[in-house]
Order: C-alpha cells, then sequence, then structure tokens
C-alpha cells in the first residue's frame, strides 16, 4: 500500500468532501430534528420522517457506491428487500429476538453484497451496472421459487414482530419511539459513510479510482479491494435500513422490488445530485415527502416520478447539491450544463 | 419427444428475435457508449404502438402499420439521443447520468404505457395460424414466419454494417471516436442515427414476438436482459456473434422451460449471465479503452 495524499489533490475533482467544521453543522441539524420530534404531534407527519429517516440511509448508502466509489450499482433495492426479507424470515420462522435477527440480517446482507461484488467487479462499468440490475430483476422470481423455505412467496411474510428495547415496545403505533430509533440509525449511519469512511484514506481511494482509475491504480491503489469494501460497507447500511424498515412496517411483501421503491431511490439521487455531499440525503427528505403528497395522484404518481428523473437529469444534471454552487457564483455556469454542440 | 421438438423450435424462433433486440442494443452501446436501460421500454411500446395502428384503434392492415411503425420508431429513438443523451454527453461522470436518465426514461415509458393501456396484457392476432410440418414434426407456422423475418432483418442489418459506406461510419465510430472525428465523420450524427435504428429494431421485434407472449406494460424488461446476455455473450458489434449466441441461449431457455417450467428463465438467465461474464471478464471488448471514452 503506497497510496498517497497526491492522489487526493490530483483526482477528487468536483467532490466536494465535507470540511472539518462540518461536523457541528452536522449534528445540529440531527439535535434539532431530535428537538423537533417532541414538538410533532400528529402522527402522519412523525410517520413520514420515520420514513424520510429511513430513506436517507438508503440514499447515502447508494451514493456511497455509485457517486463515490463509481461502482454502476443497480442492485441497491434487491439488498434492501434481502435486509427486510432476511429479519422477517428470522424473527417469523425461526423465532430469533429481533434486536438479534435485525444484526443477522445487516450481516446477511453484508455478505450478499460481497457475494454480489466478487464477481462483478471485475468486470468493465456498464457490465456491473447489468449485473446489479438483472440480481434485481431475479429477485422476485426467486422469492416466488423460495417460498417452501418461508419467504411467503407474492402475499409476502405479515406480522413481523415490533423491536423490544429497553422495556419499551416498538410497534408500529409506537410512532415517538421509532422516530427516535430511524434518526438515530440514519443519523450514525449517514455520519459513518460521508464523515468517516469519505473522509478517510480509504474514502479517498474509492474517489480517485472513480476518477482516474489507471492513475490511482500506478499509484498502488487495490482497485478491486477498495472497490469490494465500498461494495459490502454499502449492503451492510442498506441491509440495516431495510431490517429496520420490516420492523417498523410488520410486513414484507415483493412490491419492495416493484418499480416504486427503486424509482424512488433514483429520484432521490438524481434530484439530490450524487457524489456530493448532503445531495443524496437532502433527495431522500424531498422525495420521500413529495411522494406522499402525491399520493392523491395514483396511478400518475409513477409516471410524474419518471418525468422528474428525466427532467431533473436534463435541467440539474448535479442536482439540488449544486444549487448551492450555483448561487454562489452565476458566473460560473459553464461547467454545469452543456447546451450541445 | 414430439413436444420437445415444438418447444425447441419455439426457443429457436424467439432467440432470432432476441437477436434483433441484442444488434440494437449493441450497435447504441459499440457507437454512443451508452447502455439504454429503456430499451425494453421501447420494445414495449413499439408493440404498443403496432397495436393501435393494428387491432385496437386504427385496423389498419399489418403492412400500412408496419410502414408507419418504422419512422415513427426511428423518431422516437433520435429524439431521445438528441434531446436526453447528448446534452449529458459534456458533463462529468456522464456515464452514471446517462444511465440514470434512461432508467428514468424506462419507468416513464412504462407507467405512460400503464396508465395509456392498463395492466392486462393485450393479445395480439398473428398474421398467419395454422402449423407446418418440418422433418415430421408440426410447428407453428407464426414461428416459423418470424424466424425467417428475424434472420432476413439481422442479414440486410450485416449487408448494411459492410457494404454501405454509411455502414462503415458507424463501424468506425464503434472502434474509435476520435479518429472517426479525425477522418470527417460527424459523430453526433452516427449516434442520433445508431439511437433511432436500435429502436426500430427493438420496436419490431416488440411487433413480431407479441402474438406469442401478448402486450403487458412490463413486459420489456426480460427481453432487455436477455438481448444484454447476447451482446455479452456474441461479442460487441458483431451481428454474425450475436445470432450464435442467440441461438445458443434460445435452446438453454427452451430446455429450461421444458424441464423445469417457465418461472426458471429469469434465474437460469442471470446465472448464465454470471458465467458468461465470468468466462469474458472483461466483456465482450476486451479493449480496454473505457477510460479514454469517460
Amino acid at each position: 500500500m503506497t497510496e498517497t495524499h497526491a492522489t487526493m489533490t490530483s483526482a477528487s475533482g468536483a467532490t466536494k468532501s465535507p470540511a472539518r467544521g462540518s461536523d457541528l453543522i452536522y449534528w445540529s441539524v440531527a439535535a434539532a430534528l431530535a428537538v423537533a420530534g417532541m414538538l410533532i404531534t400528529d402522527s402522519y407527519v412523525q410517520h413520514v420522517l420515520i420514513l424520510c429517516f429511513l430513506w436517507c440511509m438508503v440514499a447515502a448508502a447508494w451514493d456511497l457506491t455509485l457517486g463515490y466509489a463509481g461502482i454502476f450499482n443497480y442492485a441497491q433495492i434487491a439488498l434492501f428487500a434481502a435486509g427486510a426479507y432476511a429479519t422477517a424470515m428470522l424473527t417469523l420462522k425461526l423465532g430469533v429476538p429481533p434486536l438479534a435477527a435485525i444484526t443477522a440480517a445487516t450481516a446477511i446482507t453484508a455478505l450478499l453484497g460481497l457475494a454480489i461484488a466478487l464477481p462483478c467487479l471485475r468486470l468493465q462499468g456498464e457490465y456491473v451496472a447489468l449485473f446489479t440490475f438483472s440480481v434485481h430483476l431475479a429477485m422476485p422470481p426467486l422469492i416466488q421459487l423460495a417460498k417452501g423455505w418461508g419467504t411467503g412467496g407474492t402475499m409476502g411474510l405479515l406480522g413481523v414482530p415490533p423491536i423490544k428495547i429497553f422495556g419499551v415496545t416498538l410497534g408500529p403505533m409506537n410512532k415517538i419511539g421509532w422516530y427516535y430509533l430511524a434518526l438515530a440509525a440514519a443519523a450514525v449511519s449517514v455520519y459513518v459513510i460521508y464523515f468517516i469512511v469519505l473522509r478517510s484514506r480509504t474514502g479517498r481511494a474509492f474517489v480517485a479510482l472513480r476518477d482516474s482509475a489507471n492513475f490511482a491504480r500506478s499509484l498502488g491503489i487495490n482497485e478491486f479491494k477498495y472497490r469490494l469494501l465500498a461494495f459490502t460497507l454499502s449492503a451492510l447500511i442498506t441491509g440495516f435500513a431495510g431490517a429496520l424498515y420490516a420492523h417498523y412496517t410488520s410486513v414484507v411483501t415483493p412490491k419492495i422490488l416493484g418499480n416504486e421503491f427503486i424509482l424512488l431511490a433514483i429520484v432521490m439521487l438524481a434530484i439530490g445530485g450524487i457524489g456530493r455531499f448532503p445531495g443524496a440525503v437532502l433527495g431522500a427528505f424531498v422525495v420521500t415527502i413529495l411522494n406522499e403528497l402525491l399520493r392523491d395522484a395514483g396511478t400518475y404518481r409513477l409516471l410524474i416520478l419518471g418525468i422528474l428523473v428525466v427532467l431533473t437529469l436534463l435541467l440539474l444534471p448535479q442536482g439540488l447539491a449544486s444549487l448551492k454552487d450555483r448561487l454562489l457564483r452565476p458566473s460560473g455556469k459553464r461547467k454545469t450544463r452543456n447546451t450541445g454542440e | 419427444m414430439e413436444q420437445f421438438f415444438a418447444v425447441l423450435f419455439g426457443g429457436i424462433a424467439q432467440a432470432a428475435v432476441y437477436s434483433i433486440i441484442a444488434v440494437g442494443l449493441s450497435l447504441v452501446y459499440g457507437t454512443a457508449r451508452t447502455l439504454n436501460f429503456a430499451y425494453g421500454g421501447l420494445y414495449t411500446t413499439g408493440a404498443y404502438i403496432s397495436w393501435v395502428l393494428t387491432v385496437g384503434y386504427l385496423g389498419l392492415p399489418l403492412w400500412l402499420a408496419v410502414l408507419l411503425l418504422i419512422p415513427i420508431l426511428f423518431f422516437i429513438g433520435v429524439a431521445i439521443e438528441r434531446f436526453m443523451l447528448r446534452p449529458l454527453r459534456r458533463g462529468k461522470n456522464w456515464k452514471v447520468t446517462a444511465m440514470m436518465v434512461t432508467l428514468g426514461l424506462a419507468f416513464v415509458l412504462d407507467n405512460a404505457n400503464l396508465i395509456l393501456f392498463g395492466a392486462v396484457a393485450k393479445p395480439m392476432p398473428a398474421f398467419i395460424d395454422g402449423t407446418v410440418s418440418i422433418f415430421g414434426v408440426a410447428v407453428s407456422a407464426y414461428r416459423l414466419a418470424v424466424l425467417i423475418i428475424a434472420l432476413l432483418i439481422v442479414a440486410a442489418l450485416e449487408l448494411f454494417l459492410n457494404r454501405t459506406r454509411f455502414g462503415w461510419a458507424v463501424r468506425a465510430v464503434a472502434q474509435d471516436i476520435q479518429g472517426a472525428r479525425q477522418v470527417g465523420i460527424d459523430v453526433n450524427r452516427i449516434f442520433s442515427f445508431t439511437f433511432g435504428l436500435s429502436v426500430v429494431l427493438t420496436g419490431c421485434a416488440g411487433l413480431l414476438l407479441s402474438p406469442i407472449f401478448l402486450i403487458s406494460p412490463q413486459g420489456g424488461w426480460e427481453p432487455f436482459l436477455k438481448a444484454f446476455v447476447i451482446v455479452v455473450l456474441g461479442g460487441l458489434g458483431s451481428t454474425r456473434g450475436a445470432v450464435a449466441a442467440a441461438f445458443f441461449l434460445g435452446l438453454v431457455e427452451a430446455a429450461v422451460v421444458y424441464e423445469l417450467g417457465a418461472s426458471w428463465t429469469m434465474p437460469v438467465w442471470l446465472v448464465t449471465l454470471l458465467l458468461v461474464l465470468m468466462i469474458r471478464p472483461q466483456g465482450l471488448l476486451g479493449r480496454g479503452q473505457t477510460e479514454a471514452a469517460g
């Protein structure tokens, strides 16, 4: 291992790694949300925010692979579903206590991530995309075929038991409890991704490999090892989010793998902007709330979300996170949008 | 045994159509270096448009519908390239954004089709009924016709790519964009053209397969994935390779359906994809140029 700090200055390019002082801002925002939790009494608003927190984890973990490590990973929702299914099957079929099941489900998803990453990370970019997306597409039929092992088939699994910590039962009705659990899980996960991993030498290696793989390799960065690490870590956090989601909603069905969830995740990254903190996290909030507001649109909701992806990518290719830069230096707009030839 | 041959023949006929889809996919991936996730959605859209033109609403005869369908599809493809992909191409990290935009488009098409035509699959009548006897085995006449049409289309493409100046330009761009630009080829025009051509190919494949599979809003994902496995196995830019790979995989699929049942199709294709990628890890190309292109 002879990688140097030179990698970062030369190759990190557009990536804005969070500045040192932003730790304080980050935890202030988290604390503000914690305080807000005490003030919000409407259970629907609480529910939407819980979903926002869980989605933050999914979006941030995806941003780690797709945005920072430059791995074309489209198995994100498949991994989320794996976490949800693992914990549901462990608690319902084997009677494992929820906390142990969530831990196990997180580990299982990380291993699954490793198993997906091992064959495909040696491939060139687009093949990774195709392979991971085909994992996503193959999952619903596999769940159906593995019905005998307790996946519940198309019906899914109902009645995933609530979590019990310190004598408190976190059932679907205990919104306050879930609010703090989800907030804590999201705050820690997002912090680990953006403030610990991506600021470390490992994180700089991810970015260096994304921006200039040959140059990074020539500096002695082990491409395969680092990409494997990024993928596995991302899978771990995604599995954790999936397991929490399963216990929160108490239902796990193959609907997770349907159009809606993957579309939501894509919109989050598209709107937020990939590889730019806090883009993905911001996107998770905006899109989850937007999705709830669009409930009345019925079948048109997914169409609207799809159109939104296309329009944001065309009009604001770097997402919401780039708005700040644009507003700060309006003259430098050359870089952000190219109007073709 | 009789039944096995019928399944086998069905597999071959479908494989021929998959090879058309695969050639279109590999043309776009080869020239514009874009993986088009909306390709399956465009397949379905092509089938729906032909349904609207014929039995659905307008009641046109099939030949007229095909004559209308081809320019419509070509125009759609050119428009996607011109207005959705070209603006992204110069941006940073454009491969990810291009992939996201086509995935977004795929969901737009899926849901638009769902809203317009409903979740119930639409039947499309075959233009030939009955069976034909080959070596004493009765096979569906429609499947035989599909096989012949698909092979003719692939042969025409082969001729176009190898015998015409424009076809040479397409191949030149596929080999080396910079070099093609230097010898005066309008690269953007080639991108638009191949994109349009690929949409025509996938849409026509949708039309050909719709009497066999029916038309449903999400029915395009499976052909898309299959086409990519074929491209990976057959080698990029090689129409003959695509045909050979398509036939091999079509036979595998027929055997799987016969032995295990249709629900195993997707998992088996996934395993095939995995194996193919393990055997040819750098993808079909093995030219290691992606870095320069990105």
